[in-house]
């Protein structure tokens, strides 16, 4: 537990799902399970609903390797940068022990032939870059912590990652490709076997290994290769006899192998986004999935081969039936080679908005962590290779509400780029963009800030766009009427006024709250402008160094200005007096004011962390400070809108009330700060699913069993707050319900009767003859009730506990009335017996 | 149906005949049709026809045939069930052949490609073992039509006019000639002839001959001009051999009057007349049948008599008759008896001695004055590719396929003393390191310690009288040679004098003392002949 009045960091999205492969539970029920490395978490998700289970965190680095218990299916070991194996109950998420190795963990493999043993691959003590395969004894003791000191070197110089290393049918021997070598141990016999490829590079050729996977069944093993070959090899217990067949499809380097249950079927992936399914080890017969949307990093296959599910570059994960057809996709926010856009927020939808796949804009929701949807701006088909330059997204801004949005793309070319600004009109029927205008060019060279005016009382002609450029100038842009009948559409975007300074490098932009001025800088010059006539104001200059930043003070603080620099200065001008109000030295990286209120957030990047200053423009004290934030360098920043305040007790947390702080990492993780400590974050239901679906019995039982024991606890009350307690009840129960897959929910009739009882209010001293006279007779009704009851319950999840009694008492009122009567009527003999 | 293609079990009980859509085994014994197995039951709605080009009978009753879906199956034929089917290529399968000990198949494609095939244990220390698919090859560029299985390589020869060696690495024991992928374009044989005095050349064709007059030039010049002619080249005569058999052998008169060849089963001669512009070509008649017919042929040096190399390891000599005609003279035969067949004749220029090579690599040498056997040359472990009795000395040189030369004197019996200064101090590295054998062999009469040799790569003149070259000085110093002064171009100098200016050569031969012919045959003339090979998308699916 955080100690009240401390706020905590939390991961909320984004982490790197690159450290290991995805491993599906062995269940024989159709229920399965995938689980999966994101970051220092592992992740348990239900692979019929689509959701994310269970949170498993307790790893202090990155989870590089996660393999079910062979042993015993229902737990997981999982190894970590921490240098710490642990082992978990993943129905409950609880860990069962943890063994300290003591050096850094690359990978785990856990292999069945091996009793008590788990494999790792950790650096060689006293070489860099150097590493070695070994086994773990795993100390059978009491106690959660153990040690895990007994190591035994298998296989040494191995690859650093978990592809680079394969166990074979059986266990029977492990291989280890690295550079152009590839090494066979076999446990058995105890022989080491090395093979090695040409190292020339001739005709495009490129023999290096990429990644190793073992047939099953059969001494085969398959090999990919960074040009794009599968290797086959077979007869490898002879050091010269050996030999290998070769399958050659993907044109660049191959990322990973999977077989299927039998090994008749090998599937491969890589940059090319195509999961390729190769029959009977011939190149003659293939199968391809097309079109996964980004580079395939990891193939991992189910224990029962029905499923196989592909870990992508960009953090998708894409779930694949056995007769390669899309099936499901788990996507979060989605990783792109570069955010440009930086973080900005949606004001209709909530949502972050940012460079999603290669060519899109991104949709994220921080809620439920998940991608709402991904408009593509550059509407062009994107190439997978390495040296292509593509068009991709820059800049975006929203205006009027989330009505209009603009963007930017250009292409990666240094000089002479391809520029092109679009506006996007929201279309309501169609609940997304459209495209309205196009400029091509509209600066000569890079876009560096683009900002819209974006005033409600001024009504939707005040609409303006200024966008900044290296060319040295800033444009405004304005809607014009479109004289030309033909045209589809009534207004168009055109430039209105181009203005410069100096002939300096137009850097940054930005509106006053009420639009009055806008302020450009020019390298290290602050210029503020009239917004109507287009006049220079004044100028604001802090030297040395060129402005980062710049953003205006909003509500009380709207007089102000705030400014970084690059030589750390962090600078607030009065725009009434047009002096420096104070300035402070701080290196500040990123620079967010709170639309909501007058507070602005800046990250600072010193000594290799991010910390945190919140502070007011109108006094120079930073009314929050965190520092070491995290160890990554944060480079976005936004503020989202809450739609309810939050509760904040704490005086100190005020700012964080109405808009939710996220932070975007280099590694791009988003961050978030919190009041509430973890065990309140985690959605109460998700977790007791995980509970309930592991137990034997049904969800029902326990249900009723629960319900039953909430009954004998209950006093004879029944007032309000005893309702209100009935219904906080029964929602979890509906919500079981609902989130319960229908192939395994009982039968209705047996169902029924729960659901009746899970209504029904308690009845302590009643006879057990009449109250089961009493539930047929209100049978019917009580179920209308009860679906009555369902939809507000859900309804209501949200909203404060006050607003909930007030409805719930209205609303029951007809079986609340019958309720009464009755017990009302009971209650008299029953009094009077004392 | 039509047979394309037969094995026999190795035990030679049955046949097995491939044709279209299915194949058959047949009994010996009864010559009857034991199984008829359909190749494409299962394949549905099969609307090409599946045609069976290449078929194996392997010991265990294993047939495995190759067929034109791209398939390699193995069949049990007794049970005529299908074992195993590989779909190798998406081209026709041409050909198949077995290793001996039946562990690896090579087959070969339309494509130009090849592809091994080995049968390998599906786990250690078990039992099962399965075929799989293991090195695919592309090393030609047309059908491949005919493969080999050797112990240690695969052999391939294709449409595209190549034969590959390729050796499989995994069977060799320390790296050495055999170790080295090799290709050949030209059969180590000698394909061309010459008349010398006539000035003729005899071109031989696969399924014709082509006889040539030379052109001549009056002028001199220095090295590297072109000197203009005075009479141009002139085609004779083009003789068509009749059906369709190949010519295996021919070789032209000294003289020039007449021409021989034989076909696999036929010896023709013919009387060659020029009259001016016109020539005539008379077939001799009675010419005594030979059987088998020659492997090789050559005339003596004064046109008199003609000699024929002949199976088991006999040489006939035939007496040529004025104005047309042909005697059987004498049937030469090693003393010991041999089972092969002759493949090299060299005659003495004085017609005293014949040398000849048989199969088993044995160079027996005859005294044709009395017919007699004079000696036999000690036996190398090497083939014999070429070999040439000098004209004024008699002694025999003698090229091997391992590029080792030696010079036997015939009248002493023994190896000459130049000979032995070469074994005892060893060719030059670059010289035994090269690809091709040396198919000729000739001298220069105006300068006894002179001999010039070639291969399809390099001419040579060898100075006998010149120190040998050892491996630290360069082999081809000729045009290093050229730069130095000439006191130190003496000290440079070695035996061999090489020259590469004539690529692929074919034929060289001195005509007389300051006239040399080579024969040049560029790759491109017939590559261009070839027909287009198949299309084949390199990317796309």
């Amino acid at each position: 537990m955080v100690a009240p009045g401390a706020l905590r960091v939390v991961r909320c999205g984004g982490s790197a799902l690159g450290g290991a492969r995805a491993v599906f539970s062995a269940d024989s029920k159709q229920v399965g399970y995938l689980l999966f490395a994101s970051g220092d978490f592992v992740k348990v998700y239900s692979v019929s609903t689509e959701e994310t289970l269970l949170l498993m965190g307790g790893h202090a680095g990155l989870v590089t390797g996660i393999q079910l218990n062979p042993h015993n299916h229902m737990q997981l070991y999982s190894s970590s940068l921490d240098g710490t194996i642990k082992l978990w109950d993943f129905m409950d998420g609880i860990p069962i022990k943890t063994f300290t190795v003591g050096s850094k963990l690359l990978a785990l493999y856990a292999v069945a032939s091996a009793e008590d043993s788990v494999f790792v691959v950790i650096p060689k003590k006293g070489e860099r870059d150097t590493f070695q395969l070994v086994s773990v004894k795993l100390t059978k003791g009491a106690g959660q912590d153990l040690e895990g000191k007994e190591l035994s070197v298998v296989l040494d110089g191995v690859g650093a990652s978990m592809k680079h290393i394969a166990f074979g049918r059986e266990g029977a021997y492990v291989v280890s490709v690295k550079d152009v070598n590839l090494q066979v141990y076999f446990f058995k016999q105890k022989l080491l076997n090395r093979f090695s490829l040409n190292t020339m590079k001739t005709k495009g050729g490129d023999n290096r290994f990429s990644c190793v996977m073992c047939h099953p069944t059969e001494d085969c093993i398959a090999t990919g290769h960074a040009d794009g070959k599968i290797r086959l090899w077979r007869n490898f217990h002879h050091r010269k006899e050996y030999t290998y067949s070769t399958l050659h499809w993907h044109h660049d380097i191959v990322m990973d192998l999977a077989f299927s249950l039998e090994g008749t079927r090998l599937l491969s992936g890589g940059v090319e986004s195509v999961l390729v399914q190769w029959h009977n080890e011939s190149s003659c017969q293939k199968d391809f999935l097309p079109r996964l949307g980004s580079p395939i990093e990891y193939i991992s296959m189910s224990s029962d081969g029905s499923l196989c599910c592909t870990l992508h570059e960009d953090n998708r994960i894409t779930i694949i039936n056995s007769n390669l057809r899309f099936s499901r996709s788990i996507q979060g926010l989605i990783k792109s080679k570069d955010v440009k856009t930086g973080l900005v927020v949606d004001p209709r939808t909530k949502a972050l908005v940012l460079n999603g796949e290669p060519g899109h804009l991104q949709f994220y929701s921080t809620q439920t962590d998940q991608q709402l949807f991904s408009l593509d701006i550059v509407q062009r088909q994107h190439v997978h290779q390495a040296g292509l330059k593509q068009l991709d997204l820059v800049k975006v801004a929203f205006g009027a509400q989330g009505t209009w949005l603009a963007t930017v793309e250009e292409s990666e070319e240094v000089t002479d780029p391809e520029l092109q600004l679009k506006l996007w009109f929201y279309n309501e029927e169609t609940q997304s963009f459209k495209l309205n205008t196009r400029v091509n060019t509209p600066h000569d060279s890079h876009i560096t800030d683009m900002c819209f005016r974006d005033v409600d009382e001024l009504g939707e002609d005040s609409l303006i766009l200024v966008t900044t450029g290296r060319d040295c100038v800033f444009k405004v842009w304005v809607m014009v009427e479109d004289t030309d009948p033909e045209a589809q559409q009534s207004v168009s975007w055109s430039c209105d006024f181009v203005g410069s300074y100096h002939n300096y490098q137009a850097t940054n932009c930005c509106f006053s709250e009420d639009g009055s001025l806008l302020a450009v800088s020019f390298e290290g010059t602050v210029t503020v402008w009239d917004s109507l006539t287009w006049d220079l104001k004044c100028t604001f200059c802090h030297p040395p160094g060129n402005i980062r930043n710049i953003c205006f003070g909003r509500l009380t603080c709207s007089k102000y200005l705030v400014g970084a620099t690059d030589y750390g200065f962090l600078c607030c001008w009065n725009l009434l007096t047009c002096a420096l109000e104070w300035s402070a030295h701080l290196n500040v990286v990123v620079l967010q004011p709170d639309p909501l209120s007058e507070h602005i957030a800046a990250v600072s990047w010193l000594s290799k962390k991010s910390s945190l200053f919140v502070f007011k423009p109108s006094e120079p004290r930073p009314i929050y400070i965190q520092r070491n934030l995290c160890k990554e360098k944060i480079l976005l920043a936004a503020f989202v809108p809450r739609d309810e305040p939050e509760v904040i007790s704490s005086e100190k947390h005020l700012w964080l009330r109405k808009s939710q702080p996220f932070f975007l990492t280099d590694t791009q993780e988003l961050m978030t700060l919190s009041t509430k400590s973890l065990e309140e974050r985690l959605t109460p239901s998700s977790k007791q699913l995980a509970v309930e679906e592991s137990l034997p019995v049904t969800p029902f039982s326990v249900l009723l069993g629960k319900h039953r024991r909430q009954q004998a606890q209950e006093d004879t009350d029944l007032g309000k707050p005893l309702v209100h307690s009935k219904q906080e009840q029964a929602s979890p129960a509906v919500r079981e319900l609902l989130h319960t897959p229908a192939h395994v929910l009982p039968s209705a009739s047996f169902l029924c009767t729960i659901f009746i009882n899970s209504l029904l209010i308690s009845k302590e001293n009643k006879s057990a003859e009449e109250v089961a006279d009493e539930v047929e007779m209100e049978s019917e009704k009580a179920e209308d009730d009860s679906d009555e009851e369902d939809v507000t319950a859900m309804e209501q999840e949200d909203t404060s506990h006050m607003e909930f009694l007030g409805e719930m008492t209205c609303k029951l009122s007809k079986s609340q009335e019958k309720e009464l009567r009755k017990i009302r009527k009971m209650d008299y003999s029953w009094i009077a017996a004392f | 149906g039509r047979v394309l293609c037969l094995s026999w079990h190795p035990s030679g009980t049955h046949i097995v005949a491939g044709s279209i859509d299915f194949f058959r085994v047949i009994d010996v014994t009864s010559g009857q049709t034991v199984q008829r197995i359909m190749v494409n039951h299962h394949v549905e709605k099969a609307k090409r026809e599946c045609v069976v080009w290449a078929i194996t009978f392997l010991s265990s009753g294993t047939v495995v045939s190759a067929d034109s879906f791209g398939r390699v199956q193995f069949w049990d034929w007794e049970q005529g069930t299908l074992a195993e089917s590989h779909t190798v290529s998406t081209s026709a399968m041409l050909s198949l052949a077995v290793s001996e000990k039946e562990d690896s198949i090579i087959v070969g494609t339309s494509t130009g490609a090849t592809y091994q095939l080995q049968l390998l244990p599906v786990k250690q220390g078990g039992q099962e073992k399965r075929w799989v698919r293991t090195k695919p090859f592309q090393f030609h560029s047309h059908d491949v039509r005919a493969v080999a299985h050797s112990p240690t390589a695969l052999i391939s020869g294709g449409l595209d006019a190549q034969l590959v060696i390729r050796p499989l690495m995994e069977k060799m024991q320390k790296k050495g000639y055999d170790a080295v992928l090799r290709k050949f374009t030209f059969p180590h044989r000698r394909l061309v002839s010459c008349a010398r005095k006539a000035r003729l050349l005899l071109f031989q064709f696969s399924q014709y001959l082509e006889l040539w007059r030379l052109g001549s030039t009056e002028e001199t010049g220095k090295d590297g001009e072109v000197l203009s002619l005075c009479r141009m080249p002139e085609h004779l005569v083009q003789l068509k051999s009749k059906g369709p058999e190949h010519i295996y052998c021919s070789c032209v008169s000294p003289c020039g009057t007449w021409v021989g060849y034989s076909t696999a089963s036929r010896f023709h001669l013919y009387r060659v007349r020029c009259d001016g512009d016109s020539v005539s070509l008379r077939k001799v008649p009675k010419v005594p049948k030979l059987l088998p017919p020659a492997y090789q042929l050559q005339f003596s040096a004064d046109s008199d008599s003609l000699f024929v190399a002949s199976a088991r390891g006999s040489v006939h000599v035939f007496q040529l008759l004025e104005p047309g005609g042909c005697k059987h003279l004498h049937t030469l035969r090693p003393p010991s008896g041999c089972s092969e067949a002759v493949y090299l004749l060299a005659p003495s220029a004085d017609g005293h001695w014949l040398a000849a090579v048989s199969g088993d690599w044995a160079i027996h040498i005859y005294n044709l004055k009395c017919f007699k056997h004079h000696c036999v040359v000690p036996t190398y472990n090497c083939a014999v590719s070429a070999l040439a009795i000098h004209p004024s000395t008699n002694n025999l040189v003698i090229a091997y396929s391992d590029q080792q030369l030696l010079e036997f004197s015939i009248p002493e019996k023994q190896y000459t003393s130049w000979s032995r200064a070469v074994q005892s101090r060893g060719l030059h590295r670059a010289w035994l390191e090269r690809d091709s054998p040396i198919t000729h062999i000739t001298f220069n009469p105006k300068n006894p310690s002179h001999i010039l040799l070639h291969d399809t790569y390099l001419l040579c003149v060898l100075d006998k009288s010149l120190p040998l070259p050892d491996d630290s000085t360069l082999l081809m110093n000729q045009s290093t040679l050229k730069q130095l002064p000439e006191m130190a171009r003496k000290r440079q100098l070695h035996a061999f004098k090489i020259c590469k200016k004539f690529q692929p050569l074919l034929f060289m031969d001195l005509l007389d003392e300051n006239c040399l012919v080579v024969v040049e045959r560029p790759i491109m003339d017939f590559k261009t002949q070839l027909p287009l090979p198949v299309q084949q998308k390199k990317f796309g699916t």
